[in-house]
């Protein structure tokens, strides 16, 4: 089973890390699921694949209640950010899914009906959950050409999906980065090969840049706090991406 | 096979059902551990509202300390319930998640019926889905026993509770105070009671 980790509360409003699997099967990736609540209901932040369903779901059953979730917010299309679709709406057909709307006719796919999916226009969309205001940020071609991140400006938490993301080794498995410049050695590769394009890498980091953020959590590897948030988005900035020696 | 076919189709509703019944079992239960916590600090009060009172709540001392013994029995009964729980609440995910990958093979099977592979598939399948039923069954035996454990334990719980309350009386000066937290302690031993009583109710043990 996974962990959960709370890392922002504030009485019923709350951010909770789902991460580590110990029983995971090493050729799948290690991905981070995060759950939101406010009022009584939840919003999972990229669920997860089809593989790795029954680990999240018991985990989070333990933190909360998952017959009160509202929904999913998938930061883009990608097998590992929402294969498990079918199965949660399988638990809780009430469950609508956020996405891009590049990929609403792609995504039933993985299961879902018409009324599952909000299509979330280019320019991103405010999401409610019981009042509290979440705001998908566009990130597009980072790495998907439809692609977002979700803030919540009251916890000062950045969702961002694949950015930031780090293929750690299993001796590095802490969930917040403690050594920047030790971790982003295994950041590097991963977005100079993901990560499509310069220019909405630039757009990104200027929008993100001016945003307050205490957390910038990633769909893989550990959480960007403080200080390292900054490095962050620095250290992206300069980097070229969308590089390939082929 | 055709009949194999329909025996597994027929099971499916079954693990989404079981689910969402399991959840709300697991909801139920961590209330009850919350409320188990509170009880231990509640009887660390009444041991030290007993010394308090010394040779005026002699009784009332005795039956604090057995109170806190309780207290401590039930922390540990819970902790087991909560890993059964898990257990089951992860068993039930397996099997929601291997029926859905089933529906797919059935309906592959529907439009290529004589394919060999698949119905080697198929029964494979049905083999791996005979395993989990029998370790639900199992999970669910031991669910249902451990919370018939926890029930008696409440039921002594309550008989101690209310022997608190009585002795509460012979407190002379102290006796306003130990009626309070023996009132109390009594109050969270019954809305534990009520939350075990309803939890063996469950349909979700209504199978095998
Ligand atoms: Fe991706
Ligand atoms: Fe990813």
């Amino acid at each position: 089973m996974k962990t959960t980790k709370t890392i922002f509360q504030d009485g019923n409003h709350k951010w909770v890390a789902i991460v580590r699997d110990p029983q995971k099967p090493n050729f799948i990736i290690d991905t981070n699921e995060y759950l939101v609540t406010h009022g009584g209901k939840g919003l999972v932040l990229d669920p997860g694949g089809v593989e790795i369903f029954p680990a999240v779901f018991s985990a989070l059953s333990a933190e909360f209640d998952p017959s009160a979730l509202t929904g999913v917010f998938a930061s883009h299309q990608d097998p590992d950010i929402c294969s498990s679709l079918a199965l949660w709406l399988e638990f809780n057909p009430g469950m609508r899914c956020y996405i891009s709307n590049l990929w609403v006719t792609f995504i039933p796919h993985f299961g879902g009906t018409a009324e599952t999916f909000i299509p979330i226009p280019d320019e991103g969309l405010d999401i409610s959950l019981e009042g509290l205001m979440l705001k998908a940020i566009p990130a597009h071609y980072l790495h998907s050409s439809g692609n977002f991140h979700l803030y919540d400006k009251v916890a000062k938490i950045l969702f961002s999906g694949d950015v930031g993301a780090a293929l750690l080794p299993a001796s590095m498995d802490g969930l917040f980065v403690e050594d920047f410049d030790a971790h982003i050695r295994h950041a590097e590769g991963f977005h100079k090969r993901w990560m499509g394009s310069n220019e909405a890498k630039r757009r990104w980091c200027e929008r993100v840049g001016q945003m307050d953020i205490d957390m910038l959590c990633p769909q893989h590897g550990a959480i960007y706090r403080g200080a390292d948030v900054e490095r962050f988005i620095n250290w992206f900035d300069q980097l070229q991406v969308g590089i390939v020696s082929a | 096979m055709t009949t194999a076919l329909t025996t597994m189709s027929a099971k499916k509703p079954q693990a989404g059902v079981d689910l969402l019944r399991i959840v709300r079992i697991n909801e139920q239960i961590k209330r009850v551990v919350g409320v188990s916590f509170k009880i231990n600090i509640m009887a660390l009060n009444a041991i030290f509202l007993a010394k308090r009172a010394g040779t005026a709540a002699r009784g009332f001392g005795v039956l604090s300390n057995e109170l806190r013994v309780f207290s401590q029995d039930l922390r540990t009964c819970m902790e087991s319930l909560t890993g059964l729980i898990h257990a089951c609440v992860n068993e039930v995910s397996v099997v929601l998640q291997d029926n859905r990958l089933a529906n797919l093979f059935d309906r592959a099977a529907e439009l290529a019926p004589q394919h060999p592979a698949l119905l080697a598939v198929l029964q494979r399948r049905s083999v791996e889905d005979e395993k989990h039923a029998l370790h639900l069954t199992k999970l669910r035996r031991q669910l249902k026993r451990a919370l018939e454990d926890a029930f008696q334990m409440v039921e002594l719980g309550g008989v101690l509770a209310k022997s608190a309350k009585i002795e509460a009386a012979y407190g002379q000066s102290f006796a306003a105070s130990l009626a309070q937290v023996s009132g109390e302690f009594d109050g969270v031993v019954e809305e534990i009671r009520g939350s075990l009583e309803s939890l063996r109710r469950s349909p979700f043990f209504a199978g095998n």
